[in-house]
């Protein structure tokens, strides 16, 4: 049983098919690179497997439970979760607060106990805290911890942005261009990180523009053109599509 | 860093702010006394409109659940003769199941549906309580029973007003345990971005309801105290003006200050509008004009300037080269309420 697996999936947004008919298959301990020029579906792709966007057709499932019109918020709770292409962040808590809520869910310790700050829900809590810290040092920032999320710079509120999924212990981690707008150095060093998430055993799906890093780190990837799937298979031969490359080239061409 | 740890901690104004408003009845007599009792209750709503804010919810039908509280108690004491103190239980019960009835269908939908359904709820409400045969009608109850505790007659301004500064300190009791606990956390997380908090696991329709009807619960609280220094209830005490009134004291005290904001905010206004009982007629013109000035020139209302003028002088004497936060990042953000994304509400 595969861990993810989209059939026929699709997402129209009045006339325009962002998504079309797509099958995915993801196995569990994968590292699949998405890749596909501007518009061609991959976030809507995100959106659709964790509950934020509903497919006009098609199903999700999930460890072969169908997880098509589950809430977002249920998703995350079995296992899927997302980094978004945005920085997308609680801009006015501190970045260990901002992680905190990734947490949030794995360290409950039942609503009125955690109401009255019993011990076992201080323990918890310090728990969370210890976990996100960890977090926060493998993301290379535990140094900022204190610092309100808007004071960070652009690399490290990427940063953050993972941080907060990996929080939520998932089984499948979705990565949305995790590197744009990152120096070489900063890049380098979150591919490096990516590789030691999966080595984790956590499966990766990674949407990026740079082809360099998806064919560098992705040992099998997926191409998506007008929200269709055009080819599929190891980087290698992925470079060598004819289909491919005119996609793109005739993408940089208009 | 450290030194804007040291201006967090800084909760040195509570105690004489606890102090004066112990010490006060013995300053004003019964008739400003009253006008305090007032203040009490606004910032008891306040505080409801403050806590759903939390959470990204503008309500309007604030008025109407205090209306519930309070017709609820002065029903029960009426008709059957209850005594006062049973009937708190009763009115915190009816407010929250009834709340959970309107509101299970509405917060599902989002801020919009929320904040419609609520206004159409209270208008309705009103017409109930003003035309239902039952209830009295518009020119309100017939004369209540006094409230009293074993053969003492509560009706001693003081006492009235101890009770309401209990009710008071009890709510923010209540809230500061919530805020501080996972609950308030994935509050915060919700008012400051939606999409964001169900992407990390949070029940964003769970929560937003919890948060609601804790506020209902309190406004309940806030009816049925007013029972107390009321000959009788009438209907229009609890109409949609007075929701629009509650909005504005929350600004006026500042959006980002959960306890503070709106206790300031209503005490401020309603010494306005008393100060001002001779051209009664203008009151809402002045009070409106004042709120739009804050919210244009002050958006953090006034514990914010405050707050701004305390850390300048501040950074003054401690002369620190590095700028102190604004606002402190645990009290939110004006931004949260508007942090309502359009698209699937998780
Ligand atoms: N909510 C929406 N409403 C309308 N159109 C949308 C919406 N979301 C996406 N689209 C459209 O769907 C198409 C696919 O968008 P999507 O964001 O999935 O592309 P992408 O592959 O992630 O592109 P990029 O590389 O620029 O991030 C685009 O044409 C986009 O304009
Ligand atoms: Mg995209």
């Amino acid at each position: 049983m595969a861990l993810l697996e989209t059939r026929g999936l699709s997402k129209s947004f009045g006339r325009l098919e962002a998504v079309k008919d797509l099958d995915l298959t993801v196995e569990q301990g994968e590292l699949r690179g998405l890749i596909g020029p501007n518009g061609a579906g991959k976030s809507t792709v995100f959106n659709l497997i964790t509950g934020f966007d509903v497919p006009t057709r098609g199903t999700v499932w999930f460890r072969g439970e169908n997880i098509t019109n589950v809430p977002a918020h249920k998703i995350a709770q079995k296992g899927i979760s997302r980094a978004f292409q945005q920085s997308y962040l609680f801009m006015f808590s501190t970045v260990l607060e901002n992680v905190l809520v990734g947490c949030h869910m794995s360290s409950r310790a039942g609503a009125l106990r955690e109401f009255l700050h019993t011990r076992s829900a201080r323990m918890r809590d310090r728990e969370a805290r210890n976990k996100a810290m960890e977090i926060l040092d493998f993301m290379g920032m535990a140094h900022l911890a204190d610092e309100p999320a808007s004071s960070l710079s652009h690399g490290y509120q990427r940063c953050l942005g993972v941080a907060m999924a990996l929080a939520c212990e998932p089984t499948l981690l979705l990565l949305d261009e995790p590197v744009t707008g990152m120096n070489p150095t900063e890049s380098a060093e979150m591919v490096e990180r990516i590789r030691r998430i999966r080595e984790k055993g956590i499966t990766v799906i990674l949407v990026e523009h740079s082809m360099e890093v998806v064919m560098n780190v992705c040992e099998r990837i997926t191409v998506l053109s007008y929200g269709q799937k055009l080819a599929e298979g190891l980087p290698a031969e992925i470079q060598c599509n004819p289909l491919v490359v005119e996609a793109y080239l005739g993408k940089e061409e208009a | 860093m450290r030194r804007a740890m040291l201006f967090k901690s800084n909760k040195w104004w509570l105690i004489p702010a606890f102090l004066l408003a112990v010490a006060l009845p013995f300053f004003v007599g019964a008739y400003r006394l009253q006008i305090f009792i007032f203040v009490i209750t606004y910032s008891l709503l306040a505080l409801a409109f403050q806590l759903t804010m939390r959470v990204g919810l503008p309500r309007f039908d604030v008025a109407a659940w205090w209306g519930v509280g309070a017709y609820t108690s002065g029903m029960l004491m009426l008709k059957a003769n209850m005594s006062f103190w049973l009937t708190l239980p009763i009115s915190v019960l009816v407010s929250v199941v009834l709340g959970f009835a309107v509101f299970s269908v509405s917060v599902r939908r989002g801020m919009m549906v929320f904040m419609m359904f609520g206004m159409v709820f209270a208008l309705a409400l009103q017409q109930v309580f003003g035309s239902v045969k039952f209830f009295g009608g518009w020119g309100g109850t017939p004369q209540l029973p006094p409230v009293t505790i074993g053969s003492y007659v509560l009706n001693d301004k003081m006492w009235i007003y101890y009770l309401g500064m209990a009710l008071l300190i009890f709510n923010l009791g209540v809230y500061q345990l919530l805020y501080k606990s996972r609950i308030g956390r994935a509050w915060s997380a919700i008012g400051s971005g939606l999409r964001l908090a169900s992407s990390l696991g949070v029940n964003v329709v769970g929560y937003r309801l919890a948060n609601v009807l804790v506020g209902n619960a309190f406004l309940a609280l806030a009816g049925s105290f007013s029972v107390v220094y009321q000959a009788m209830i009438i209907p229009t005490t609890y109409g949609f003006q007075q929701s629009i009134y509650v909005m504005m004291y929350v600004v006026i005290g500042g959006l980002g200050f959960a306890m503070a904001g709106p206790i300031v905010g209503a005490l401020v206004l309603t010494l306005i509008s008393e100060s001002m009982r001779a051209a009664q007629q203008y009151q809402p013109i002045v009070t409106g004009v004042i709120t739009v000035l804050i919210i244009m020139f002050a958006p953090w209302g006034l514990l914010g300037v405050l707050r701004s003028r305390v850390v300048s002088v501040l950074q003054r004497l401690l002369s620190s080269r590095a700028a102190l936060p604004d606002i402190p990042s645990s009290l939110g953000s004006p931004a949260s309420v508007t942090a309502e994304e359009p698209g699937k509400d998780a």
